[in-house]
């Protein structure tokens, strides 16, 4: 028997996130079927990434930390685009852990306080992260804010806001950018196997005048870290997007944890009435604007761009027309698995075979995972609740369905009395892929490199707004100081390369901008 | 025998689906047996021995007997029968040439022609209100034949695709093409969903219909309001109707 390791207090804070999760997978999944696909085996492939999410996690979620704290990573990425943004860590990490651990528990393989150290581990560090990166909104998930993701700072919202260039339906600009929309979000879908995990929205940020800016980011564009885009994705020129969008008359009722937006009235193309792009990663200071001197070069960027996506996205069809089974498993299950794996390029610590391999203890179920087992798990798991460790006492009622289920097993108290329990799964083990090799090609906002180069360089990056002098300095701290020098230092390291805002500082209201911005 | 943890349940509702509960029972007599062999108490086994004494190749006989009671999957993914077709129950109506292929949902609602010659053959969600209705040819995509067949030589005008695939990756050469979809599964907010309101293209999503095929003129209800969160959420129904056109 081991000593119990977790306090009264850890267990109760684990079995809180869990039930909140829980909850909001299950108002996400009833408002969207079990995803399949006449293309990817999803369900299954899903349940592998799970699995593997389960067993490595732990462990690589405590290398991280050996190089940077959650606290700090939340701090890097909110100046920049990142996969730890929004629905990857929103939703995803927690859950795809706990779906591979609830999975186990349903087989006979694991007892719900199996691992508990591992489950206590992985929820706080998602905690904290969570804390930090979301400190402007004070939600630790879009559910708790009401369906709202608004996340960013003052200071990033007004270099969005003013330099927006207004469209209108019909107009060049306008056209583009719908071409735009509907080729880059079509890629996406394609490159993360028939998932979201490449695209996320956040906001919606109040513009005024009856205009919201939703905030579209797209990840993973460009050869990097996913070894089907190698060859394919040769002529992406950023790995990572950032597309502002103001839209009138339409209000955002919802931006949920997975990224997807609910509109009232429902949006529409024609609405769109502003636009930005720009690009950034753990090497940019912030982010940097694309095609957005004038109307007329941000219509031809976005138009150059479209005809660049449409290209890849016929020859990465190809490409996987041409896998087996097995790839298309491993595509998709390492595109669930490994959607954390920013953390580690912001710590500097990324390395391939962490993030492209299945684990081979979650590797020896895949004999099981046809699609219908899969579907069948998978639904069983989201919405019906319907395996043994679901099912609660009578007399309760979950939120959503009212009926006496629970989505994930919660950790039993009793294990401060006499449960005994094994506290980790322990270290990676070995792992396989049906894939080829990755190439050692990694495109960033500093040019294409090798892995170990990308590592050194972000090692070696300090930006600005994270150095001990800024990082603190969160909006509360601006409502009472936006009249100090520094103030408008911080400011203007945000505005460096804004078309309108360049060294204007922390005085500006937001009429101050409207008036700055060009008219719609 | 060995007993698991989950063995004491006092909420147990035997609920699980017919595959997920045949292979989590076997798993669980597996791991029963393999703790009684080997005399293993479950912190020995559970981070340890379990991984070579629950190892792919005794996962695989979970598999193979329920095959060997005469059980065939139901796939997904096209590839999934192509690879395993003794494992997979046989799909139909693959290939454009298919003429005579039709879904055939229990809950398509079928209705004579009106006056102006539409026979109801069904209903979907729509995803965005449009001014008017769509109306086109249909044509079945439910390979990635069909759909090189059209990469190669170009989708047909006035093409509305009629797809059994919520996903945006199996026409995604050629979804911009489309006139209108109708898709028999997912939601509004399924990945087609989304890829077909950012095209502006027309779409029905959870569709049920009956007695069409490849070459039959339809038109889709897409004027029809779209149905919303909320409706999923309580179970609202908002139809958008289908029809085939029986007069040119």
């Amino acid at each position: 028997m081991n000593a119990p390791r977790l306090s009264y207090a850890q267990i109760l804070s684990t079995n809180n996130i869990m039930r909140a999760a829980g909850e909001e997978t299950y108002f996400l999944g009833v408002t969207r079927t079990v995803q399949e696909s006449k293309f990817f085996p999803v369900s299954a492939y899903i349940m592998l990434g799970y699995l593997n999410a389960f067993y490595r996690y732990p462990a690589l979620l405590r290398k991280i930390e050996r190089h940077m704290p959650p606290e700090d990573l939340a701090d890097r990425v909110r100046n920049v685009s990142s996969k730890a943004m929004s629905m990857g860590i929103n939703w995803c990490m927690t859950n795809f852990y706990l779906l591979g651990r609830e999975m186990l528990i349903n087989l006979g393989l694991l007892r719900p306080h199996d691992a508990c150290e591992d489950v206590f581990y992985v929820l706080d560090f998602w905690r904290r992260y969570q804390l930090a990166w979301r400190r402007e909104d004070g939600h630790i998930t879009c559910k708790e804010g009401g369906h709202r993701s608004q996340v960013l700072p003052e200071r990033r919202i007004q270099v969005f806001h003013a330099d927006l260039h207004p469209c209108a339906q019909g107009d060049r600009l306008h056209t583009a950018a719908d071409a735009f929309l509907a080729a880059i979000s079509q890629y996406a879908v394609l490159v993360a196997c028939e998932s979201r995990a490449c695209m996320t929205n956040h906001g919606p940020y109040n513009l005024g005048g009856g205009r919201e800016l939703l905030v579209r980011e797209f990840y993973d564009l460009a050869e990097g870290d996913l070894p089907w885009l190698d060859g394919v994705a040769a002529d992406v020129p950023h790995a990572r997007l950032t597309v502002t969008t103001a839209v009138k008359d339409t209000h955002f009722y919802i931006v949920d944890d997975w990224g997807s937006f609910e509109s009232k009235p429902e949006y529409r193309g024609e609405k769109l009435c502003g636009i930005g792009l720009y690009t950034s990663d753990e090497l940019s200071e912030t982010h940097i604007p694309l095609g957005m001197g004038s109307r007329g070069e941000l219509a031809d960027t976005l138009e150059r761009y479209t005809a660049i996506f449409k290209d890849a996205t016929a020859r990465l069809w190809r490409r996987f027309a041409g896998y087996t089974r097995d790839q298309l498993m491993d595509a998709g299950a390492l595109t669930y698995y490994n959607i954390i794996k920013d953390f580690a390029h912001i710590a500097g610590c990324y390395e391939a075979d962490d993030w492209n391999l299945i684990d081979r203890r979650a590797e020896r179920f895949r004999v099981l995972l046809n699609d219908e087992y899969g579907n069948q798990v998978l639904g069983a798991l989201f919405v019906p609740l319907s395996c043994p460790s679901h099912q609660c006492s009578p007399y309760t009622m979950m939120q959503h369905s009212d009926l006496p289920k629970r989505t994930y097993s919660p950790l039993s108290a009793a294990l401060l009395r006499d449960e005994d329990y094994v506290p980790t799964v322990g270290a990676l083990h070995p792992g396989i892929t049906y894939l080829p090799a990755k190439v050692d090609r990694y495109r960033t906002t500093q040019g294409v490199m090798g892995l170990a180069e990308l590592n050194a360089r972000v090692r070696g990056f300090v930006p600005q707004l994270c150095s001990e002098r800024f990082r603190h300095l969160d909006d509360t701290w601006v409502k009472y100081h936006y009249d100090t020098p520094l103030a408008d230092e911080l400011y203007r390291i945000e505005q460096q390369y804004s078309r309108k805002l360049a060294g204007k500082g922390a005085g500006l209201s937001r009429d101050d901008i409207e008036r700055l911005a060009d008219p719609v | 025998m060995a007993k698991l943890y989950l063995d004491s349940n006092k909420y147990e509702t035997a609920e699980e689906p017919l595959v997920v509960e045949a292979f989590h029972s076997a798993v669980k007599d597996l791991v029963r047996r393999k703790l009684d062999q080997h005399r293993l108490s479950w912190p020995e086994f559970v981070f340890g021995p379990s991984y070579a004494l629950i190892d792919a190749a005794e996962l695989a006989q979970v598999d193979r007997r329920l095959l060997d009671a005469g059980y065939r999957y139901t796939s997904s993914a096209v590839i999934s029968a192509l690879e395993r077709p003794e494992a997979y129950k046989p799909v139909g109506g693959l290939g454009a040439g298919e003429s005579a292929f039709s879904f055939e949902h229990p809950a398509a609602v079928v209705e004579a022609a009106d006056a102006r010659g539409r026979e109801r053959r069904g209903q979907g969600d729509n995803v965005v209100e449009h001014p008017a209705n769509a109306v086109g040819t249909a044509r079945y995509y439910r390979s990635m034949q069909d759909v090189l067949d059209s990469l190669t030589g170009g989708v047909p005008p006035a093409t509305i695709a009629i797809i059994d695939d919520s996903g945006g990756t199996l026409t995604a050469p050629i979804l911009e093409h489309f006139k209108g979809v109708i898709c028999a599964g997912g939601t509004v907010r399924s990945h087609l969903g989304i890829l077909t309101r950012e095209y502006g293209i027309p779409c029905l999503m959870n569709a049920q219909i009956s007695g069409i095929r490849n070459g039959d003129r339809v038109e889709i209800e897409v004027s029809a309001p779209a149905r919303t969160t909320e409706a999923y959420q309580r179970g609202i129904e908002m139809p958008a109707r289908v029809w085939k056109l029986t007069t040119p």
